[in-house]
């Protein structure tokens, strides 16, 4: 337990018993946030928001300030969409916050809508997390009837009406455009951007999209000022994270960090390291999505640009490490599944080029497989890497892409293991195993 | 909402400078410049783009990720390279995940030859496949409908057909199940994908997913010859490209024009073609004789017929009905005129009205083109369902509302199914439309009794003045500000039944009282435009077969019965001989029963005709079998004015002959000369005798038609002079009582011979409601 | 990376599923209500109608329990767009019939005035939406990558093996391996009629299925709603867990 105390915004006493009722809520402070925002002028919070260049905690890591100043001006019908779809494997922080502090993410919410000048908002939770979103219904009543959502928030005259979505499974919703199309009742297949979505979302309306950890530091922000938030984390990755670790460590859960810590001290020093005897193989920084990396990069910073300098990305911050107990072809064979299953199905390198991959993969397993097929995966990799409609394509191609640079030797030894067990010695074409 | 405007810019596309419209999508822009990008899901008839296919990635400066030319509007001074190493990487990977689960059925394909996936493999390819694993393979070919199979091994999941169900004909029954590799094309719960238009997706379908099970197996490629016609099965007149194959229709595809058809075709057009080589078509002549039709020799038909014409002399009268041209009506016309001196001959379903009338709602002035209904402000839809009546109108209105904002209204005693995408859905009585249009138009100028005029024609006031202050600010009342302001661009989609019966000429008057409220005489895009009752119906009055106007709705020499009165005095025996030009009057017409009589009573009944049906066969004399529309050499006119050009593209089976010519050998064989000895003599006859046709060639027709509106000789059209026209409407409707209005004959262009004697499209007839949802045919026939 | 027992629990369990929901084998697979089981190898049935919006024009209108159209006509307020309302209808309609049947999306589709295709075209799209027959109690055990790596794969076929030899075989419990499900704290974890319990050990297996049976709250010391936070620093003092989730859908 040898980590540092780092300042602490989300989860401060996250724990209390009825934290997630209004009244706790209220007795610590909740909502004063709001009232402090509603004094000030949109665009004033607004700047406090820029100030504090928080970047999106959702993935794409894009300064929510900047987004929401994209937001055509016009007393056109906009929308504020909460990204509640976490379904990135690995990550469970945004559950945590839902669960536990609801009021904190709805409060968020009605800032934002404030500074961004929309009326209407969505929250958009994936379909199993029924308590979380049972939770955040409740909560939603209670701030209805206390008048801090709804008609005339709090007499401001900012009025904001706010309705609980639930998906149904897919994590494909959980990229903004894939969740638009969801949120209006059909299959959630991406859209193109351009248009994006502050310009032409939900609706067609121009929509301020973002996760809900963001919006659930708004108060925090509000409350300490932009500038006094800028101040925690490093330059360009500014504030606190949470970062959901799990994989082979001791101590799997959530922490909340300060942006630009070694990322040692994450997996080692608040989540307690592999198990016993055991050493780190790989680690994916930001989810399944994010490339691997290695035991040796453990010393990183955790933060945006140090993580995207080492060729990887922070994503939604979550950590899954792997120790040297797992071959690194069963690490694969899971990441490519899972992206060959959640692929909408609408462009084509994401649909046939995860397929292909699994499909090489068993091939190797089996032992049907020469060293040409690593060439082949990787460059299927290379061909999905950019050319695709959503990010779904390059989520598989990064990670596999990653592995296959990062352990060759292995993938080549477990195809020459597994085809000496079907009798096979190097070099005979794999047709013939067929 | 009006046409956009467009400037053009300068864009490089493989270090060549390009003029091109500005916004114009990268695929279509690059085309300007000879170069071509592939696709497979682009298609801009089908809405906005995808971008699914990833086909057409191309790389342009400035930007580092490869871009979708499909979905980037070209901007001026832009750089587009689509020759570079990673730009041909990048469409070669994608052929390669594309044709890593098609089976490669080419040999026994029916795209074969004609595929887009065939040419882009061939030309963007990489020529080989690292694909080893086994393919996916499915039981195939499936039926997918009655008309269509579906395979989905080939299919490359474009999107294409899905879209068109549910973003151009709207019925959402073809969709996508599941997701990501396993996604298919399907319907819900094995249900057949039956709907007007379901056939445009054989035709979208960029690989052999999608076939026409008619045409299945039935030619190749190089096999046949595409010969382009102008389909005459209804009303909209869609141009189409025949497929021909030893001198046979094999198959009928959309041939493109944005002013007519948009690229659509129904179902009936698309698959009626079988009728024309169907056992039922009547191939040679037949002469009654012992009470049965039986074949003769055409010089005996000819003599029969002719020595009954003579016979009969001035107690000849002519009826023109669905198919005929407008060249045919011109000759039949002058065949009763000049050579048997009859002035009675008609070709409308609906009574005569005064040529006044006529001359009034036909004015080039408050003439709407046909792709007015997709870019006016409003449109309001008067006594037609245009699914059952013009269908291809019925996507443009979609079209339009889906896309650009089209304010649509809808007026019609039972629900519509377009109601659902209209910004006003008016009901009145049942047989009320003429009594609706009086009231629309008092509300539309503030007229004292227009609450009382909306309670008679049985519609809800309130309503009625809604739909007024729609169509005069379709957008509202603040809309535009200054200088904008511009008058709105409104147009009336009316049928040809609000003219019929009673109060048909105070409903027509109306119109035109709510054509000047409107201010449509000097709008640009807004006008009147009529769905004739008949295929050709606008070019046969145009030609004169009118018993009230010759050629170029000129006053005749006397004015003549229409076809009630023609029935009446056949029944009665003041006529002996009528002549039916395409027309069987006891399907076509109204009062079956009159009409029954009158062909009973007739001593002689010519006819023209494909199909031997009721009135036919019971009744005629002598029948001359009838060309098909692919058969017939002529010109035909749009409801909007387009004069369009048939010209032969299959051979006539039998003894069929040209139309124009037994009507020429009949005028000559009792006395009268019409100099016409082939078919553009004939043309040429109808352009000297239309004067607003003047100076029109076949050559200037050509392939996309000509609106005559849109010529100088326009000028020459004989303007109606109506006088003060105010209160004429409610003073017409005062003499009749209410509910008066009679619309039998008005039957949808779906229950028709060709629908009936088409073998793919015999499906229809036990199912007619479920394919025309909410027909008029219900109600309002009997 | 089957193993050839694992296979043979696979296929033994889609068999007993299949006879539980009364699929008949044959030249066209129909479920026991005489719908067709759809799938890639089916052609469309030609006797039949196009599906049209029912209740609208011609075609018929089916009866919808009032219940189930109370509940979706409170969903189609509270959107401007009434599509939108598709998922939580079609949810609903499932809690109704056990899964999306035919029938089920009929009834939505005639409340909704959309046709049946595009509600079909989105339940095929979500995981959590059936669209053939399932037992009554759902259990997803998530076998994404940090449960695998803590034995998610062994947990799965232990939960299928109990399941599938359960007296009342596949009518009564739907085993999924599911993607990750956001619990990667508990891993390996499994969300039993929506409740997450975790981390799970193969010897729970046979406790987490008599709860779910019985109708009680599922192992109530290994529900994710206990749970504290991870993080040291999170709270300034101690606090007891949190109450257990009660059961959710009983049988």
């Amino acid at each position: 337990m040898a980590a540092p105390a780092s300042p602490v915004l989300l989860f401060t006493d996250i724990d209390e018993p009825g934290l997630r009722t209004l009244e706790v809520y209220e007795r610590r402070g909740g909502y004063s946030s709001l009232r402090k925002a509603l004094a000030m002028t949109p665009e004033e919070v607004l700047e406090q928001l820029k100030t504090s260049a928080i970047r999106g905690r959702g993935g794409a890591g894009f300064a929510m300030g900047t987004k929401i100043s994209f937001l055509p001006k016009g007393g056109m019908d906009k929308y504020l969409v909460c990204n509640a779809d976490e379904s990135e494997p690995g990550t469970f922080k945004d559950r945590e916050l839902m669960q536990k502090t609801p009021h904190m993410l709805l409060e968020g919410i009605v800032i934002a809508s404030y500074a961004a000048g929309t009326s209407r908002a969505f929250i958009y939770i994936r379909g199993e997390y029924e308590l979380q979103a049972d939770m955040l219904d409740a909560a939603l009543a209670e701030a209805h009837a206390a008048g801090y959502v709804g008609e005339n928030v709090l007499d401001s005259g900012h009025s904001l009406s706010l309705v609980v979505h639930r998906g149904a499974g897919a994590y494909i919703c959980g990229e903004e455009t894939g969740l638009l199309d969801s949120l209006e009742g059909k299959r959630g297949n991406p859209r193109l951007k351009p248009p994006f979505p502050a310009i032409q979302g939900l609706y067609q309306g121009p929509t301020l999209i973002n996760n809900v950890e963001t919006l659930a530091t708004v108060p925090a922000i509000i409350a300490m000022g932009g500038d006094e938030y800028a101040k925690l984390g490093v330059e360009t990755s500014t504030g606190t994270k949470l970062v959901s670790v799990s994989g082979h460590v001791k101590r799997p859960g959530n922490y909340e960090i300060e942006l630009g810590i070694p990322s040692r001290e994450i997996i080692y020093g608040l989540a307690g390291g592999p198990p016993d005897g055991r050493e780190v193989k790989c680690w994916f920084p930001g989810g399944s999505s994010s490339p691997v990396l290695k035991a040796e990069d453990l010393d990183i910073p955790y933060d945006f640009n140090s993580l995207a300098a080492a060729g990887s990305m922070l994503g939604s911050g979550a950590i899954i490490v792997v120790d040297d107990s797992t071959p690194i072809l069963d690490v694969a064979m899971k990441v490519a599944k899972f992206y060959r299953h959640e692929s909408c199905g609408k462009c084509t390198p994401c649909r046939e080029g995860t397929n292909w991959t699994v499909k090489m993969l068993e091939r190797i397993d089996a032992g049907e497989a020469t060293p040409m097929d690593i060439e082949i995966m990787a460059s299927v990799q290379e061909h999905i890497i950019g050319n695709c409609l959503c990010v779904l394509g390059d989520a598989m191609a990064m990670p596999i892409g990653s592995m296959i640079a990062k352990f060759r030797d292995e993938f080549e030894a477990h195809i020459e293991a597994a085809r000496a067990r079907n009798g096979l010695g190097a070099g005979a074409p794999a047709q013939d195993a067929v | 909402m009006p046409r956009p405007q467009q400037r053009t810019i300068t864009f490089t596309i493989d270090g060549r400078e390009v003029q091109v419209p500005e916004n114009t999508m990268l695929v279509d822009a690059a085309k300007h410049g000879d170069v071509e990008i592939p696709v497979f899901c682009y298609e801009p008839k089908l809405g906005q783009p995808v971008g699914a296919c990833r086909m057409c990635l191309v790389e342009i400066e400035g930007i580092p990720k490869l871009q979708t030319g499909c979905s980037t509007p070209v901007k001026d001074g832009m750089v587009v390279y689509t020759q570079t190493e990673r730009v041909k990487t990048a469409q070669q990977s994608v052929v390669e995940f594309l044709l890593i689960n098609h089976p490669l059925d080419c040999p026994v394909c029916d795209k074969g030859g004609e595929c887009p996936l065939q040419d882009i493999t061939f030309g963007w390819g990489g020529g080989l496949s690292r694909f080893v694993e086994p393919k996916r393979h499915f039981v195939k070919p499936l039926e997918l409908s009655p008309l269509i199979a579906i395979d989905r091994e080939r299919c490359i999941l474009c999107y294409r057909c899905v879209r068109f169900s549910q973003e151009v004909a709207e019925d959402y029954q073809l969709v996508l199940l599941e997701r990501g590799a396993h996604s298919y094309v399907s319907t819900f719960d094995g249900h057949p994908y039956v709907a007007p238009f379901s056939g445009n997706i054989i035709e979208l379908c960029p690989v052999g997913a999608l076939t026409s099970r008619p045409y299945r197996f039935r030619a190749r490629p190089w096999d046949i010859e595409g010969a382009g016609s102008v389909c005459t099965l209804c009303p909209a007149q869609c141009n189409v490209t025949i497929t021909v194959r030893d001198e046979l229709a094999l198959r009928v595809l959309q041939r493109d024009n944005i002013e007519v058809d948009d690229g659509w075709l129904c179902d009936k057009g698309r698959f009626g073609y079988q009728s024309f080589h169907v056992d039922e078509r009547i191939t040679e002549p037949l002469l009654r004789d012992g009470g049965e039709l039986r074949p003769v020799s055409w010089e005996r038909a000819l003599a029969e017929a002719a020595a009954g014409l003579r016979r009969a002399g001035e107690q000849t009268a002519a009826i023109a009905g669905a198919q005929a041209t407008n060249e045919e009506g011109l000759l039949l016309s002058r065949l009763l005129r000049d050579g048997l001196g009859s002035p009675d001959v008609d070709s409308r379903r609906a009574s005569t009205l005064p040529l006044e009338l006529y001359r009034a709602l036909d004015d080039p002035r408050t003439q709407a083109r046909l792709s007015d209904l997709e870019f006016a402000d409003a449109v309001l839809v008067l006594a037609a369902d245009p699914v059952n009546d013009a269908p291809i109108m019925d996507l443009r209105l979609r079209k339009g509302v889906r896309r650009h904002g089209l304010k649509l209204a809808v007026a019609s005693p039972q629900p519509s199914s377009l109601d659902p995408n209209a910004a006003a859905a008016v009901r009145h009585a049942p047989g009320a439309g003429a009594p609706f249009v009086v009231a629309l138009s008092a509300a539309l100028t503030g007229a004292e009794d227009a609450e009382r005029l909306a309670l008679e024609a049985g519609a809800e006031p309130e309503a009625v003045r809604e739909l007024a202050a729609l169509l005069r600010a379709p957008h509202g009342e603040d809309s535009q500000s200054g200088d904008e302001r511009r008058p709105p661009e409104v147009v009336i989609l009316w049928g040809e039944r609000l003219a019929a019966g009673p109060n048909g000429e105070a409903g027509m008057r109306a119109l035109l009282e709510i054509a000047d409220a409107l201010g449509m005489a000097g709008t640009d895009g807004a006008g009147l435009l009529e769905i004739p009752a008949t295929s050709n119906g606008r070019g046969l009055r145009e030609a004169g077969v009118l018993p009230n106007a010759g050629p170029g709705l000129s006053e005749p020499a006397r004015a003549g019965r229409d076809a009630l009165a023609i029935a009446e005095a056949l029944a009665d025996g003041e006529l002996a001989a009528v002549y039916l030009l395409r027309s069987d009057p006891l399907r076509d017409l109204p009062d079956g029963e009159l009409w029954e009589r009158a062909l009973a009573g007739a001593s002689t009944v010519i006819a023209h005709a494909a199909f031997l049906t009721e009135g036919i066969r019971e009744h005629a004399t002598v029948v001359f079998p009838a060309e098909a529309y692919p058969e017939k050499e002529g010109t035909i006119v749009h409801p909007d004015g387009r004069v369009q050009r048939l010209r032969p593209a299959i051979a006539r089976p039998g003894s069929v002959r040209a139309e124009w010519q037994v009507l020429a050998e009949l005028a000559t064989r009792v006395g009268l000369d019409l100099g016409v000895l082939s078919g553009p003599m004939a043309s040429q006859r109808l352009f000297d005798a239309v004067p607003y046709y003047a100076g029109m060639r076949l050559e200037e027709i050509g392939g996309r038609g000509v609106r005559w509106q849109e010529r100088e000789a326009a000028s020459s059209f004989p303007t109606a002079d109506l006088g003060p026209r105010r209160d004429t409407a409610r003073e017409a409707l005062a003499e009749t009582p209410a509910n008066a209005l009679d619309l039998a004959g008005f039957s949808s262009v779906w229950d028709a011979p060709e629908v009936e004697y088409s073998p793919a499209l015999e499906f229809l007839f036990p199912r007619k409601k479920a394919v025309l949802p909410l027909s008029y045919s219900g109600a309002e026939r009997t | 990376m089957s193993t050839p027992e694992q296979k043979e629990i696979v296929e033994t369990t889609e068999a007993l599923e299949r006879e539980a929901a009364g699929v008949v084998e044959g030249p066209v697979r129909r479920y026991a209500h005489g719908s067709r089981v759809p799938g890639w190898d089916q052609p469309a049935d030609l006797e039949k109608e196009p599906a049209e919006i029912p209740g609208v024009g011609g075609s018929p209108s089916p009866t919808v329990p009032e219940d189930l159209r109370a509940e979706i006509e409170a969903h189609l307020a509270k959107y401007p767009d009434r599509h939108s309302a598709a998922l939580p209808a079609l949810a609903a309609a499932q809690r109704v019939h056990g899964w999306c049947s035919p029938e089920a999306i009929e009834q939505v589709a005639c409340v909704m005035r959309v046709t049946p295709a595009y509600l079909d075209s989105v339940a095929t799209f979500y995981d959590m939406l059936e669209t053939s027959p399932v037992g009554r109690h759902s259990v997803y055990v998530c076998t994404n990558i940090s449960c695998s790596l803590c034995g998610a794969d062994e947990l799965l076929e232990a939960v299928r093996r109990a399941a599938a030899a359960s007296p009342d075989g596949a009518a009564e419990f739907n085993v999924r391996g599911f993607e990750c499900l956001g619990a990667c704290d508990i891993a390996p974890m499994a969300s039993v009629d929506g409740v997450y319990v975790g981390p799970l050990t193969l010897e729970d297996v046979p406790q987490l299925l008599d709860d779910a049976r019985a109708g009680r709250p599922v192992l109530p010391d290994k529900q994710l709603a206990r749970r504290l936070v991870a993080d040291p620093h999170a709270n300034s003092q101690e606090y007891p867990l949190h109450a257990p989730e009660p059961a959710r859908r009983g049988s």
